[in-house]
């Protein structure tokens, strides 16, 4: 189980996460919505340690031990971020190398440092790799540079990286936002599968209401920085959402029929 | 479908290196190159130094002699009553360095785009104008400044005129590899806005290409003032005029105040640099993003 207490995170006095308090049971889909702004990534990126909290603490338990995340420093921290994988909306890959090796990022934490360095991974871990790509539909294109990929095919490959990272928690930050529907759509039930299949817990930002409704087990609408709606998706009426994106603030109507359907997917 | 690296077994090892053999050694081809590269490198590293007399008693010797040149006969420094002649003298090497780099970029920045292959569809023109810059700096500042003082007489001019060349070509060089490095997709913004060939350069390349153009040259205006400054000893004015003049009445105290202040004025251009950098190249995106590497990464 993740749990955010009073989680705050400020950029000079601006305050991107405020007094955000969570638990999320290990295992569950959850999906945060919310405009651009809303602190959706910022508070991604607290948890993964990406940056340090201004205030409140993270605690996750797994089993009999928890980890107090704000406070790890040193290897103890590096560990942590490669049990806690994150996907990007840009995905993130190092275009230059091929995808075997983006694949093989997702590993460095369990090698040494120097061994690593040097390229060197074991035939066990190439082959989890190569397995990980498979899974995920993209094994055929393993010794191609990641920038000759298209945007769905690079997603995938993220996601193997983050597979092979063996995490407990995968963050997915705005996975689709770059995709079209049909790459949308995949990636979507690769993360539900990383879920439902692996027991992993996954958290992703959404930029879209539909999407998050039909794939999630629990929404949290973010506004300003704050937790303004968080329940089962069937809980999320209209009006509720028109209160999330901030219709009647300054977004127009218009704004908001796009905010809830720019990615419309097929019945999965 | 679990993806453990201690549920691997052999079997599935081995059927992923039939499946995509690369993926756990490198080809035969490969490996050789890699080990004829680093091979090579090494055995011609150790045949020049064992040729130079790397490995003899004289070198170690002579290192010693260097320290004791440094030590007892170098300091301290004298002459501080020269001061505002060699103050003067490194204005005017300062003066050198900055003209010879700005006129070698004036000149080098438009050439670079023609000697770029993304901008100069007409191959034997691009090839020629990277040609020509590779003669420009093929022979070194001193030999252009021997040129030019036999030409156009003893003086400042003639070391401004050696560093515009040797830098005209070094920057059609540097400028032409960032301009082909370039990230095409806003290039392409700018061209599917209607952009004449002259706009794409002005909107889709400079932008993205002044940062390391900016950093190339200021570089080279550092570099260009320790040149500079060796000009002086072939007559072209300057403080190395007067180092040189000092090293060969074996007046090594004065030298050093000399060496002193060349390494503080380059201190300060090091210095300068990195303000303008910091201001005209990061701007606010710098406030905004966090550090790629923190303290606690180990």
């Amino acid at each position: 189980m993740l749990k955010l207490e009073h989680v705050t995170k400020k950029f000079g006095d601006y305050a991107a996460v405020n007094d955000v308090s969570i638990e999320v049971p290990t295992g569950q889909l959850l999906g945060i919505i919310g405009r651009s702004g809303a602190g959706k990534s910022t508070l991604l990126r607290s948890i993964n340690r990406l940056h340090d909290i201004t205030a409140g603490s993270i605690v996750f338990e797994n089993g009999e031990s928890s980890i107090e995340v704000d406070r790890l420093k040193g290897r103890a921290l590096l560990e942590w971020r490669a049990r806690c994988a994150m996907i990007f909306q840009q995905f993130n890959l190092v275009p230059r190398l091929n995808v075997i090796t983006n694949v093989l990022i997702g590993r460095i934490n369990y090698n040494g440092t120097i061994s690593s360095l040097f390229n060197r991974f074991s035939a066990a871990e190439r082959a989890m790799a190569v397995r990980a790509l498979d899974q995920l539909g993209v094994s055929e294109q393993c010794l191609q540079r990641a920038d000759t990929l298209s945007g769905g095919q690079q997603q995938r490959v993220a996601i193997a990286r983050a597979l092979v990272q063996e995490p407990k928690i995968v963050l997915a930050d705005e996975p689709i936002s770059s995709l079209d529907p049909r790459n949308a759509q995949i990636v979507m039930e690769a993360l539900r599968t990383i879920n439902k299949d692996h027991g992993i817990t996954v958290i992703a930002n959404l930029h879209t209401l539909d999407t998050a409704k039909m794939y999630c087990d629990r929404i949290i609408g973010m506004k300003e920085g704050s937790i303004v709606f968080d329940g089962l998706p069937k809980k999320l009426t209209e009006d509720i959402a028109r209160g999330i994106y901030g219709v009647g603030d300054d977004a127009s109507d218009e704004e908001f029929s796009t905010a809830i359907t720019s990615t419309t997917l097929g019945a999965a | 479908m679990s993806l453990k690296l201690s549920q691997i077994t052999e079997q599935e090892i081995s059927l992923e290196k039939n499946r995509f053999p690369r993926v756990f050694t490198k080809s035969p081809k490969e490996l050789a190159v890699s080990y004829l590269l680093w091979g090579g490198i090494s055995m011609l590293t150790i045949y020049c130094l064992y040729r130079f007399n790397f490995f003899s008693h004289d070198f170690l010797f002579g290192l010693g002699t260097l320290g004791n040149i440094i030590t007892t006969q170098m300091f301290p420094p004298t002459g501080f009553e020269q001061l505002p002649v060699f103050g003067k003298a490194i204005g005017e090497t300062l003066a050198m360095a900055f003209l010879g780099t700005m006129f070698g970029a004036i000149v080098g920045l438009p050439l670079s785009f023609l000697a770029s292959r993304n901008m100069m569809p007409v191959r034997p023109v691009q090839f020629g104008f990277r040609r020509f810059a590779d003669l420009l700096r093929g022979f070194d500042y001193l030999i252009w400044a021997l040129i030019f003082v036999r030409a156009i007489g003893l003086g400042p001019m003639a070391g401004i005129m050696a560093i515009a060349i040797v830098e005209t070509g070094t920057f059609i060089k540097l400028y032409s590899e960032t301009i082909e490095n370039l990230d095409t997709k806003q290039v392409e913004g700018v061209r599917a806005a209607g952009g004449s060939r002259l706009q794409v350069i002005r909107f889709g390349i400079l932008p993205q290409v002044l940062p390391v153009i900016l950093s190339n040259t200021l570089y080279m205006f550092e570099h260009n003032t320790r040149s500079a400054s060796i000009l002086g000893i072939v007559g072209a004015g300057g403080i190395g005029f007067l180092l040189s003049d000092r090293l060969r009445a074996y007046e090594w105290q004065e030298a050093c105040l000399i060496i002193i202040l060349i390494v503080i004025t380059v201190y300060a251009i090091d210095y300068l640099s990195k303000v303008i950098r910091e201001r005209f190249i990061f701007g606010d995106r710098h406030r905004v993003s966090g550090p790629v590497v923190d303290s606690d990464d180990v």
